[in-house]
């Protein structure tokens, strides 16, 4: 019979595993922005810089069947751009993927 | 988010929303001829409302009433099905209050505009047409079932029946003792947070004016300047207040959206996060704003106002003439 007590026991075991499965940190916001007439641009910005933007962009516009782009932003970062309110579609895929947790999205706009 | 519940709470809703949509711009129309009106409005269009409520009309109508109360209803219908079969086990009891109590905290969160009211009023006149002193009845019970009255029955639900009572209800009937003992306390006693609804109206195509910008900003006591920053962050836009003190905002932009952004507004940089009583003071303080709670005394800094990344949505060709 074994001692539970005399057991190794690393304290920090939680804080190493909690570190490398949250590449994510900080907030990401998506934002949505008014064009001419009923047309709309849906941004998100914060997205880790450790993700490859540009395989994210190229899956979003396959799923949510619209043209996207990735911008270089000197103060943000790298941004992504989708044409059309995604809002909802970003959120879901994100959270779905496992890209970034719903906590951490923020979603603005009406 | 109002309307998703609604369609998930009352599927009966959805017929009226459609027909909401074409008379919305009316209703608005009349709220902004003034209050007055507004009450003889309503007068007229509820004959069946008892007299004792003309009133004080118009606090009442900013308040979730109608909505709230076919929510309820229904919670009672549920609970006395319950009850009356007392085999029924817990598995969807405890659910079911748990879901309106979601219901009722997100209500008191956010402020209730008369959006509530004209769903109300749809369903008043619809029920006209069906029967009309049945509805004066259900009129006459809504008023005395006002408040506390419907926790009431909620036991009532519960205390025949030798079933076990669930973490929630017992809860409740927790809350509704300590309300009862002492009706001043803050904390538990959610208040209601009423206040007028935005005007919105669009100007030409391209403009929309919230016409009562000024005046929401003093009920809500905050700078006018730190409530439009927020609304052009939020919006993503530009506008400014013009002459008569009302917001002018570019891009298409209806009621319904500015409410929703108000209501963010409020719940991020009005109601206390401790213990959410808009009796709160916001100021500045080394570039930072803080929340100081008159009520409770809480402090707490709260976000920046950033408008973070702009997409170019104007012409390229005249930005760059702009700039060279």
């Amino acid at each position: 019979m074994s001692i539970q007590n005399l057991n190794t026991f690393d304290p920090f075991a939680d804080a190493i595993k909690g570190a490398d499965d949250d590449v994510q940190d900080g907030l990401v916001h998506i934002r949505i922005q008014q064009r001419n007439g009923r047309k709309t641009l849906t941004t998100v910005q914060g997205l880790s810089s450790e993700y490859d933007l540009k395989k994210i962009v190229r899956a979003c516009k396959k799923e949510f069947a619209c043209n996207g782009t990735v911008i270089e932003h000197p103060e943000y970062g790298e941004v992504l751009q989708l044409q059309g309110d995604q809002r909802e579609n970003i959120c879901q895929w994100l959270t779905k993927s496992g890209l970034a947790k719903p906590d951490q999205l923020k979603v603005h706009g009406f | 988010m109002a309307d998703n519940e609604d369609s998930v709470f009352d599927p009966s809703l959805l017929k009226k929303k459609k027909k909401k949509k074409t008379t919305a711009f009316d209703m608005d129309a009349a709220m902004a001829e003034g209050s007055p009106a507004d009450a003889s409005d309503n007068t007229d269009k509820e004959n069946t409302e008892p007299a004792s409520n003309v009133d004080n009309m118009d606090m009442d109508d900013l308040e979730s009433f109608g909505k709230k109360k076919k929510k309820k209803k229904k919670a009672f219908n549920l609970e006395e099905l319950d009850s009356a079969l007392p085999t029924d086990t817990t598995a969807d009891e405890p659910s079911e209050p748990l879901q309106e109590d979601m219901v009722d905290d997100s209500f008191d969160y956010d402020m209730d505009f008369s959006k509530t009211k004209k769903k109300k009023k749809k369903k008043k006149d619809l029920d006209d047409l069906v029967a009309e002193d049945e509805n004066e009845k259900a009129a006459e019970k809504e008023n005395a079932m006002d408040g506390m009255n419907d926790n009431e029955s909620d036991i009532q639900s519960w205390g025949g029946s030798d079933r076990d009572y669930t973490y929630d209800e017992l809860l409740k009937r927790v809350f509704e003792i300590m309300h009862d003992k002492n009706p001043e306390m803050v904390a538990g006693k959610k208040q209601k947070f009423v206040m007028r609804p935005p005007q919105v109206v669009r100007i030409g195509t391209k403009k929309t004016s919230f016409a009562n910008f000024t005046e929401i900003c003093k009920t809500l006591h905050r700078q006018p300047k730190h409530l439009l920053d927020f609304l052009l962050a939020e919006l993503g836009t530009s506008g400014s207040v013009d002459g008569n003190s009302q917001l002018i905002i570019k891009g298409r932009f209806q009621q319904k959206q500015i409410e929703n952004v108000l209501r963010r507004y409020i719940k991020e940089y009005v109601t206390c996060h401790t213990c959410r009583s808009p009796d709160t003071i916001l100021q500045k303080d080394t570039r930072l704003f803080f929340l100081q709670c008159e009520t409770c005394g809480s402090r707490c800094s709260v976000a920046s106002i950033k408008s973070g990344f702009q997409a170019v949505t104007g012409k390229r060709a005249a930005i760059r003439a702009k700039t060279t």
